[in-house]
């Protein structure tokens, strides 16, 4: 019986290989020796065969069957899995993902494609809750060729899949595989899964946001390039630093008065500014006065930022000038002591008439100047402290040529609330404002970025460089640099002063989305499509940090102030906390039920603010969970909690962009949208 | 299976002139064309995304196809998201209802308004974290129940929270005035005339909204503190029933808190310390307290019915229950209406009946107030029952003539088909009762000397007085038989006078297949005592 089959499998085979002489021989040989059986039917050869080979061979003549042959794997395999031991149970749940989307691509690549959409919508549910996305990338794969074309998928065959997975799940697989003898899914895992098998008890389940997202390059390159040496501290002789030694040698509490006083005046300069809201700025800043004084006595809180250590810039910075220090310098004086306790208040921008066409909003670090973005090309940019007075010196502006004729037309319009930038061609889809105010950079999808001076109203650069839209544009904190972000899959780190870029950053296998600088100027982050988040070097143009666990676009992010934190926010409404220094997500941060598009940190770091398309502004407190697993520095760290502590509707205005002041009163800017 | 199918392929083909596309062609372009038309989709997404918007727009799919250097499709430009509507009978097609434009109306029309430019207002959102009541800002949930705040504190179990204050807000004097008054009234004098005027004023007052999480509160309190207390229950019964009149009073964030209060006064075990408490009567008020609940709420929270008849379904169904807390399922249910009663409580009659039998026997039952209950419970039934049969006999056209007991026999001879299931119901009838004295049967062993002949013991026992309805269930049987002989006798008497009315009696018929069934076994079930609520003609027509 057995032997039968063996040569008819050995038969099919020669015959799908195109061996007709061996075919023929192998007849032939076949006859004669069954003629010889018939002869002396007692003495027989075929129990010398392995019966393990045989069936090995028999599974090859099969091969006429491939698709069945997976959908029949993968079933077994899964309902195997799901019957396994609870304990184990999620460890092996975890190869089933990659297992599935590899069948899928082998169908494809071997043709089967009517096939691959049926094995994939029969188990598609499996994995829709954790990888919805991916599967609806994957369900687009029609032809092999696609298989090439799609980034996506080509990186998946490329690359193998790290699981990590106890010694005795792994042993468990290993079982099951060859006692069924599945050779096709033993093939599959041979070939694109990675197993780390750890010896003891299986990882908890909670720890697996790691595993469960496949990205292109595989976990052991992120895990080799997160061992690279950051410096995550603040920088030499900053301000803060300054105000922290000026604050240890006023000890009496009349030298502060004193200080008040003489920089009193300054403050009146400044008023303007910070206000647009008059009367209640005016109070506000009264109030935040005594506060301000209020938290001197809480020195401590402060000396964490402090103990941050102290790195030297690897960029030439510019030098600020000595009155704009000053004034910094009383902003930090009068800062406002922020915790769970003490809540910030919120400015809220509200943009009306936008009739959909705004694409983003900045907000100045004194909340005087909003600028909007919109897709009618046009950057908008409203000085709020002059709002109220129906300004009537409101200029409109052009190109620097035109400056003159333009400028006596805006004043006879007079209308206007806002100063018009114009020069642009596509929709504007970022803006940023120089630390000082003084300058705006627009990126836009006209694979530009145009630099604007806010006190000319002009147009005084324009940067080419990206092939296609640029997605994002951020100042560095000191000024002079700045960061943009395009669809080409790169980063690039430009000057003022140069229209070339000074640094490329590639290496995200899909549009950098969002970039943010790091607090010392030495490093910047950048969110990806892909569903990373990478750290790179400013000066080498390295990747330093690849950080993965997102599970959809990621589109905005924050660094906290003592350096040591990033918070990123993603499509879905999660805010992931990243220790920079470890490259481990500290905590997923759910609530929000829609797009995250930006997330703020308060000044001295202890409260995270998060603005979101399902119209709220959250509140999270960071300091538990930041502060206490860097004392203790121990695994179980896990106590840490991070935690929603408020929560700010607002009437159906998706949130665009949040800015903490200097004196940590927290900026919010959206468009009114009808629809709701 | 895929979007994009061969079928599709050819007959854009066609729209754009390539009239012999080859199979081949087609097949190799399908597949291809989704691709390329996901890949659009995904980057117009992206698009979407960094205009900071949610909704996919035209704009965004020709951004993605300038991306791919692809011209983009004109025409389709709006400034909004496209309204898609929904094909008439197919699931999964979509259409822009796109309307014809006459030019000389375009031409004509008057210059629209020129859009309001862009502009920036601003407000505070929150000041130190508290949200200020602006129309600014999002309407806040002025009133938070005292309960909430005692809910956020047992969330976080253990861990270490600075505990959050329930969140203040003002009461007046003149509310708290009020509120102490009318807990002292409900508590202390529920039967004076004062309380009564409490309640209308409750029912009536338009100021009373901030009070009302107080008023839920006490309820939800009082009934599980003050369950012996009958006329506190009872008080806080119609303090419910008048809040729930009150038309100025939002009350349906906190149905959830009252309604387990007000179920436990409908099937609770004991109510009242007291025999002489009418416990039945708090039963009966707060059964159509709930239908009102029910039919007034019951579009908004969808599952409010259901559970509440699953809770009373269950009491009714588990015998291990007492007699009242069934007495008040089954009143519960009888007045979410009669559907209720002919969907969840006759299907389970029969075997119910069979036990509640002997604990309305004397013999069986020998604790008086056990048998009274029981009994009461029988009229619960009866009365549930008879109300959806009369419920549903009321709905046939009503009939002309009133001596129609003829011209109904005559419609049956007239007809055939109503003759034939006249023969059924016959037989039905004729069946029931023979099952009827089956159950009686094993009664009768019960050691009583008159038990040799076949008279139901229901005769013999002394009929409790409370129950006028019960008639002797022998006449049920012999009833039947007379009738049914009776109308056969005046078969004959048929004659052309029914002609007119045998349509309107077909149509009765066939809607009333089910119902005659019902009353039938009913009648096998109850006896007599049903017949008071056939009405009349309807009646005649059955016997």
């Amino acid at each position: 019986m057995e032997e039968e089959e063996i040569e008819k499998a050995v038969i099919a085979y020669l015959k799908k290989k195109g061996f007709k002489q061996t075919e023929l021989a192998f007849q032939e040989e076949h006859h004669q020796h069954q003629n010889q059986q018939t002869k002396n039917s007692s003495s027989s050869i075929s129990s010398s065969t392995d019966p393990d080979i045989a069936k090995h061979i028999l599974s090859f003549s099969e091969s006429e069957n491939i698709p069945a042959r997976y959908h029949e794997g993968y079933s077994k395999l899964r309902s195997w899995t799901y019957s396994s031991l609870d304990l184990y149970k999620h460890e092996l749940l975890r190869v089933l993902y990659p297992v599935f989307i590899h069948c899928f691509m082998d169908l494809v690549a071997k043709g089967h494609i009517q096939e691959a959409r049926n094995f994939f919508n029969s188990f598609r549910e499996d994995h829709e809750m954790m990888h919805l996305r991916d599967l609806q990338k994957l369900e687009g794969v029609l032809s092999p060729s696609h298989l090439e074309e799609m980034e996506f998928a080509h990186s998946l065959r490329q690359s193998k899949v790290s699981i990590k997975i106890c010694q005795y799940s792994y042993e468990l697989l290993l079982q099951y595989l060859h006692k069924t003898q599945s050779i096709t899914m033993l093939g599959v895992i041979n070939e694109h899964i990675n197993f780390q098998v750890s010896p003891g008890q299986p990882a908890s389940i909670s720890d697996d946001a790691e595993v469960v997202t496949l990205i292109g390059s595989s976990q052991d390159d992120a895990n080799q390039i997160n061992q690279k040496e950051i410096h995550w501290g603040l920088l030499e002789g900053s301000l803060e630093e300054r105000l922290e030694k000026a604050g240890g040698l006023l000890s009496d509490s009349e030298k502060a008065e004193g200080e008040v006083k003489e920089t009193d005046t300054e403050e009146n300069k400044k008023r303007s500014a910070e206000g647009g809201k008059q009367g209640s700025s005016i109070k506000k800043l009264k109030k935040d006065k005594v506060v301000g004084a209020a938290g001197k006595t809480a020195r401590p809180e402060a000396n964490a930022v402090s103990m941050a250590p102290r790195v030297k810039p690897e960029l030439a910075l510019p030098v600020m000038p000595t009155e704009v220090e000053q004034s910094i310098l009383e902003d930090l004086r009068n800062r406002v002591q922020l915790s769970s306790m003490a809540l910030p208040s919120v400015s809220f921008y509200t943009f009306i008439n936008t009739h959909n066409s705004l694409n983003c909003s900045s907000i100045s670090h004194d909340g005087s100047l909003v600028a909007g973005g919109f897709s009618d090309s046009s950057l908008k940019v409203w000085d709020m402290s002059k709002l109220g007075q129906q300004a009537a010196t409101s200029i409109m502006q052009g190109d620097n040529d035109l400056a003159p004729t333009e400028q006596i037309l805006g004043t006879s319009g007079g209308k206007r609330s806002y100063t018009l930038f114009q020069g642009h061609s596509g929709p504007v889809y970022s803006a940023t404002f120089s630390p000082l105010g003084d300058f705006i950079l627009s990126s836009s999808a006209d694979s530009t970025i145009r630099l604007w001076s806010t006190k000319l109203n002009a147009n005084l650069v324009c940067y080419k460089g990206h092939n296609y839209p640029v997605w994002d544009v951020q100042f560095s904190p000191m000024g002079h640099y700045f960061a943009s972000s395009s669809h080409d899959r790169t980063a690039r780190i430009w000057s003022m002063d140069r229209i070339q870029p000074l640094r490329i950053m590639a290496g995200h296998l899909s549009d950098v989305d969002c970039v943010q600088w790091h607090i010392n100027c030495n490093y910047i982050a950048t969110g990806s499509s892909d569903k990373t988040v990478r750290l790179w070097d400013v000066q080498s143009g390295e990747c330093v940090r690849i950080f993965i666990g997102h599970r959809s676009m990621v589109l905005s992010l924050a660094m906290s102030p003592d350096g040591q934190y990033m918070a990123s926010g993603d499509e879905d409404g999660t805010i992931m906390m990243w220790d920079l220094s470890s490259g481990r997500c500290v905590m997923p941060l759910m609530g929000h039920m829609s797009c995250v598009w930006s997330l703020a940190f308060s000044c001295e770091g202890s409260l995270l603010a998060s603005g979101s398309a399902d119209s709220t502004v959250k509140l999270w407190d960071v300091t538990t969970s930041t502060k206490v697993p860097r004392s203790e520095e121990n695994k179980s760290g896990n106590t840490s909690r991070l935690r929603s502590l408020k929560t700010l509707p607002t009437k159906s205005t998706p949130v665009y962009s949040l800015r903490f002041s200097r004196r940590n009163l927290l900026f919010a800017a959206g468009a009114l949208s009808k629809s709701g | 299976m895929s979007i994009v199918s061969k079928e599709t392929i050819e007959v854009i083909a066609q729209s754009i002139g390539i009239a012999n596309l080859s199979a081949d062609v087609a097949l190799a372009l399908a597949p291809d064309v989704e691709y390329r038309m996901r890949e659009v989709m995904q980057e117009a997404i992206k698009c979407m995304r960094h205009s900071k918007r949610t909704v996919l727009t035209t704009d965004d799919v020709d951004i993605a196809l300038n991306l791919r250097n692809v011209e983009p499709i004109y025409g389709f430009t709006s400034g909004g998201p496209l309204r898609f509507k929904r094909a008439v009978g197919h699931k999964n097609l979509f259409y822009i209802d796109d309307k014809d434009l006459d030019f000389k109306d375009v031409i004509e029309a008057p210059l629209p308004k020129a859009p309001l430019d862009a502009a920036v207002v601003c407000h505070w959102l929150a000041i130190e974290g508290v949200q200020p009541a602006i129309p600014e800002n999002a309407p806040v949930e002025v009133i938070a129940a005292p309960s909430d705040g005692k809910k956020f504190e047992q969330k976080d179990d253990g861990l270490p929270v600075d505990i959050k204050l329930p969140i203040k807000h003002v009461l007046s004097r003149e509310l708290q005035l009020y509120f102490d008054k009318i807990i002292d009234l409900t508590v202390n004098r529920s039967d004076s005339a004062l309380f009564k005027e409490a309640l209308v004023s409750l029912a009536t007052d338009s100021g009373l909204h901030p009070l009302v999480p107080y008023f839920t509160y006490f309820i939800s309190d009082e009934v599980s503190r003050g369950l012996n207390d009958f006329n506190l229950l009872f008080a806080l019964m119609r303090v419910v029933w008048s809040l729930l009149q009150n038309p100025h009073i939002h009350i349906e964030p906190y149905l959830h808190q009252l309604m387990p209060s007000v179920v436990t006064c409908l099937v609770a075990k004991r109510i009242g310390n007291r025999l002489a408490d009418n416990h039945w009567e708090l039963r009966d008020f707060t059964a159509n307290l709930v239908a009102s609940i029910c039919k007034r709420f019951g579009h908004v929270y969808n599952n409010l019915q259901t559970r509440l008849t699953k809770t009373l379904l269950h009491a009714f169904l588990d015998p291990k229950r007492s007699m009242t807390q069934h007495y008040g399922a089954i009143q519960g249910l009888a007045a979410l209406g009669p559907n209720m009663v002919r969907l969840l409580i006759v299907p389970n009659l029969e075997p119910y009946l069979r036990l509640l039998e002997p604990e309305m026997l004397l013999e069986k039952q020998k604790n008086e107030l056990k048998r009274h209950e029981a009994w009461c419970v029988y009229g619960a039934l009866l009365r549930a029952t008879g109300q959806s049969i009369y419920d549903r006999l009321k709905m046939f056209p009503a009939l002309p003539s009133p001596p129609a007991r003829v011209f109904r026999t005559n419609g049956r001879v007239v007809t055939s088909p109503p003759n034939k299931r006249k023969a059924n119901n016959e037989h039905l009838e004729q069946q029931p009762s023979l099952k009827k004295i089956a159950t009686d049967g094993p009664m009768d062993v019960v050691p009583t000397n008159l038990s040799s002949n076949m008279q139901p013991p229901e005769t013999k026992g002394p009929v409790p007085s409370t129950d006028p309805d019960m008639g002797p269930s022998s006449s049920s049987r012999q009833i039947p038989h007379g009738n049914i002989s009776d109308s056969r006798d005046r078969k004959g008497k048929g004659d052309s006078r029914a002609l007119k009315m045998s349509a309107v009696l077909t149509q009765t018929w066939r809607d009333d297949l089910k119902s005659g069934h019902l009353l039938v076994s009913l009648f096998e079930l109850f006896g007599e005592s049903i017949l008071p609520f056939i009405p009349a003609p309807e009646m005649s027509l059955f016997l």
